[in-house]
C-alpha cells in the first residue's frame, strides 16, 4: 500500500483466485459440447449426491485443517457408521435411536482421536494412523468382514426421496454446509478455530483454550463421519468395510483444492465444497468419456498436483506482491 | 538413623525415576524383548529357527522401503508414493524377466531388471522432490503431492498390465534367488548399514538433519536444501524398488497391487521406531527397530492364532503406545534440560 493508494486488483489476479471456478466452468462446457447427454438433470443428480456423501466429510476435514490438525481416521469412522447405523436399526426398528446412537459414536471416537492428539501431543498424522487402524479391526471383526444390510422400508423411503428435484442427500449437505460456515465465519469458536491454526503459540497467548478447539474440531469430524455413514446406508442400504477406502485423501484433496492452506489458520467450507465438486465432475466426465478406470486414476492424480502447484505458486505470487 | 532412612528413600526415588526413564527412552525395545518373552513362552513354535527366519524375511522386504522413508522423514517430509513405486517397478521387472529370461541361469538379465527398477524409483522420486522443492514444500505439501504421485503411478502400474496379474514364468537365476534364503535379511542389513553410515557418519547425512531440524536455518547457512531433498526422495523411490524385487521374487509373481498399504506400513514402522515426523531427529537403528517390532508382533499374532482382523486393533494400540513413549521422553527431555 505504498502512498496509502490502494492497488487494483487486476483482472489476471481475479481470474487466478477463482482457479476451481474457472476450471470446473471449463469443464462443463467442454463435456456440454463432447456429450451433451453429461448435463441431463439424472447424471447431475447423481453427481451431486456423490459430491453430498464426501463433501459432508470433507466440511469436517476442511475445519481440522484450518485448525492445524489433520485426520486419517475418516474412512474407517466412516465405515463404522455404517455398520452400526445398520446393525442398531435391524435391532431396534428405530430410525430416530439408531440416528442418534451412530452419531453419538461418533462423537465419542472424535473425541478419543482430539484426546489423543492434545493430551499426548502425538502428531494427528500418526493418531489418526493408529485409531484408522485400530477402528476398522474393530469394523472387520465385527462384521467378520461381510457386507451388513438392511430392508428397513423408511431408509429405503428417504433414499430415494425427491425434494423439489433434490435428493435427501444434497439437502442434508447444504444444512450442514450451512451450519458449519456459518460457525466458522460467525461464531467466536469459528475465530479461535482460526486463530488456532493460524499460531497455536499467538492463540494460547491469547487466552484460547487451543486443546479444546483441537478437540472439538475432532469432534465435530466425528458426527460427520456419522452423517455420512447415515447418508450411504440411505444410499445403497449396505454397509461394508469395503466403501470408502480413499474417503480420507480425496477429502484432503478437495480441502487442497478449494484453496485451504494445510499449514493452518485459513480456508473456508464453502471452497472446499466446489474443490470437491470439481473431483466427482471430473470423475464422473471421464466415466463418462468412456476412458478405462486407470485412466481416471492417472488424470486424477496429475490434477491433483497440478492444482495444489498452480494454487501455491498464486498464493506465493500474492505473499511477494504485497 | 534418619538421614540413613533418608538416604535409601533417595535411592528408591532414583531407583523410580531411573525405571521410568529406561522405560520412556527404551520403552519399545522393551515391547519387543516381552513380546518376544511372551510369544515363545505361550507357544514354543514361535522361536525356532525356521520362525526366526521367516519373520526377518517377510520384515526385510518392508525394511528397505522403510529405509528410504526414514531418509525422507529425516527432511521433515513425508514419502506415501513407495507402496505404487513397488508395484509398479514388480510388474516392470516380473514382466521383463519373463520375457527375456526364460532361460534357467539368465543372471544378465535379472542384473537389467535390476537396473531398471533402481531407475524407476530414482525417476519418480525425483520428480517427487523436484516438484516439492519448486513448491518449497513443508510437510503437508509433500503430503498431498507424493499421494497424488502415489495415484499416478498405481494407475501407471494398472496400465502397463492391463489391470491384469503377472505370473512369473522366468527361469532360475538371481531374480529367482533374490527373495529366498538368506538374500532379503542379508540385502537388507547391508542396505541399513550403509544408510546408517551414510546418515549417521558423513556431511550428508548431517545435512539431511540439519534440513528436518531447521529448514530456514538450514537455507540460510547455505544448504543445497533443494538439491539435497531431490536427492532423498531419489533414494527412497531407489529403496522401493530394489524391496519390489525382493517382495516379487519371493511370491514369484507381480501384482500391480503389490505395493498397496506399503506406505502407511513404511510410516508406522519408522514412527514407531523414533523417527519424529517433523524431522530431525532419529536416525537408521531407530527404524530397523520399529520394523521389528511390527514384524514380530504379526508374527507372534499369527503363531498364538489371533484373527488377522483382531490383529489390526493390536498393531494400532502399538502405533500409538509406541509415539506416545516418544513424545513423553522428548517432553521429559525438555523439562531436564530446563531445569
Amino acid at each position: 500500500m505504498k502512498g496509502g493508494k490502494r492497488r487494483e486488483a487486476r483482472p489476471l489476479e481475479l481470474f487466478l483466485d477463482q482457479t476451481v471456478v474457472v476450471l470446473l466452468g471449463g469443464f462443463v462446457v467442454l463435456m456440454a459440447f463432447a456429450k451433451p447427454s453429461f448435463l441431463e438433470w439424472s447424471n447431475l443428480q447423481n453427481i451431486l449426491t456423490d459430491v453430498s456423501i464426501y463433501g459432508v466429510v470433507a466440511s469436517g476435514m476442511t475445519i481440522l485443517i484450518i485448525c492445524g490438525e489433520f485426520d486419517l481416521s475418516v474412512s474407517s469412522q466412516y465405515m463404522w457408521a455404517q455398520i452400526l447405523f445398520i446393525t442398531l436399526l435391524n435391532a431396534t426398528n428405530n430410525m430416530f435411536v439408531s440416528v442418534i446412537l451412530t452419531l453419538c459414536s461418533g462423537l465419542v471416537l472424535g473425541i478419543i482421536n482430539g484426546i489423543i492428539v492434545t493430551r499426548f501431543r502425538i502428531n494427528s498424522f500418526i493418531t489418526t494412523l493408529g485409531t484408522m487402524t485400530m477402528i476398522r479391526g474393530l469394523c472387520l471383526v465385527f462384521t467378520g468382514g461381510k457386507m451388513v444390510s438392511t430392508q428397513n422400508p423408511l431408509i429405503k423411503a428417504l433414499g430415494t426421496a425427491d425434494f423439489f428435484g433434490l435428493s435427501f442427500f444434497f439437502l442434508v449437505f447444504i444444512v450442514v454446509l450451512a451450519v458449519l460456515s456459518v460457525m466458522l465465519a460467525y461464531t467466536n469458536f469459528g475465530r479461535r478455530v482460526y486463530a488456532t491454526g493460524g499460531n497455536i503459540e499467538v492463540a494460547h497467548l491469547a487466552g484460547i483454550n487451543t486443546a479444546f478447539q483441537k478437540t472439538a474440531a475432532f469432534s465435530i469430524m466425528g458426527v460427520l463421519c456419522g452423517i455420512a455413514g447415515i447418508l450411504l446406508v440411505a444410499q445403497l442400504r449396505a454397509g461394508s468395510t469395503q466403501y470408502g477406502t480413499d474417503l480420507a485423501l480425496t477429502c484432503v484433496a478437495a480441502t487442497v483444492i478449494g484453496g485451504t492452506r494445510l499449514s493452518g489458520g485459513a480456508g473456508n467450507t464453502l471452497r472446499t465444497a466446489l474443490g470437491m465438486l470439481l473431483i466427482v465432475v471430473l470423475y464422473k466426465a471421464l466415466i463418462y468419456l468412456g476412458l478405462q478406470a486407470y485412466y481416471q486414476n492417472l488424470v486424477k492424480g496429475i490434477v491433483l498436483i497440478l492444482v495444489v502447484m498452480f494454487d501455491l505458486a498464486v498464493s506465493k505470487r500474492r505473499v511477494l506482491s504485497r | 538413623m534418619g538421614s540413613t532412612m533418608l538416604a535409601q528413600e533417595n535411592d528408591f526415588r532414583n531407583l523410580g525415576t531411573r525405571i521410568t526413564r529406561l522405560l520412556r527412552s527404551r520403552g519399545v525395545l522393551i515391547g519387543l524383548v516381552l513380546i518376544i518373552i511372551v510369544a515363545s513362552i505361550v507357544e514354543p513354535a514361535f522361536l525356532t529357527a525356521s520362525n526366526v527366519l521367516n519373520i526377518l524375511r517377510q520384515a526385510s522386504a518392508l525394511g528397505i522401503v522403510c529405509l528410504g522413508v526414514t531418509f525422507v522423514m529425516m527432511t521433515g517430509g513425508m514419502d506415501l508414493s513407495v507402496g505404487s513405486v513397488l508395484s509398479l517397478c514388480s510388474v516392470v521387472a516380473v514382466s521383463f524377466m519373463n520375457k527375456y529370461g526364460q532361460a534357467p541361469g539368465s543372471n544378465g538379465t535379472a542384473l537389467m531388471a535390476f537396473l531398471a527398477v533402481i531407475v524407476i524409483g530414482f525417476a519418480v522420486g525425483i520428480v517427487n522432490g523436484s516438484i516439492i522443492t519448486i513448491l518449497k514444500g513443508r510437510l503437508g505439501e509433500t503430503f498431498i503431492i507424493t499421494y497424488g504421485m502415489e495415484i499416478v503411478v498405481a494407475s501407471l502400474a494398472l496400465l502397463y498390465t492391463r489391470g491384469q496379474f503377472v505370473p512369473g514364468t522366468f527361469g532360475t537365476g538371481l531374480y529367482e534367488k533374490a527373495g529366498m534364503g538368506f538374500t532379503p535379511i542379508i540385502c537388507f542389513l547391508f542396505l541399513a548399514l550403509v544408510m546408517h553410515v551414510v546418515l549417521a557418519y558423513t556431511g550428508f547425512g548431517k545435512q539431511i538433519s540439519f534440513i528436518g531440524a531447521n529448514m530456514d536455518c538450514a537455507r540460510m547457512s547455505g544448504l543445497k536444501v533443494g538439491q539435497l531433498r531431490v536427492i532423498t526422495y531419489g533414494i527412497c523411490g531407489v529403496c522401493a524398488g530394489i524391496a519390489s524385487v525382493i517382495v516379487s521374487s519371493r511370491v514369484y509373481s507381480a501384482s500391480p497391487l503389490q505395493g498397496t498399504g506399503y506406505e502407511l506400513d513404511a510410516i508406522a514402522a519408522v514412527m514407531v521406531g523414533g523417527t519424529s515426523q517433523s524431522g530431525g531427529t532419529g536416525g537408521i537403528l531407530n527404524t530397523i527397530l520399529g520394523v521389528l517390532v511390527l514384524g514380530v508382533l504379526g508374527n507372534a499374532l499369527n503363531v498364538l492364532g489371533v484373527d488377522a482382523n483382531a490383529q489390526l486393533l493390536f498393531r494400532g494400540a502399538i502405533i500409538l503406545i509406541a509415539v506416545g513413549l516418544d513424545m513423553w521422553n522428548t517432553i521429559a527431555l525438555h523439562k531436564e534440560a530446563a531445569r
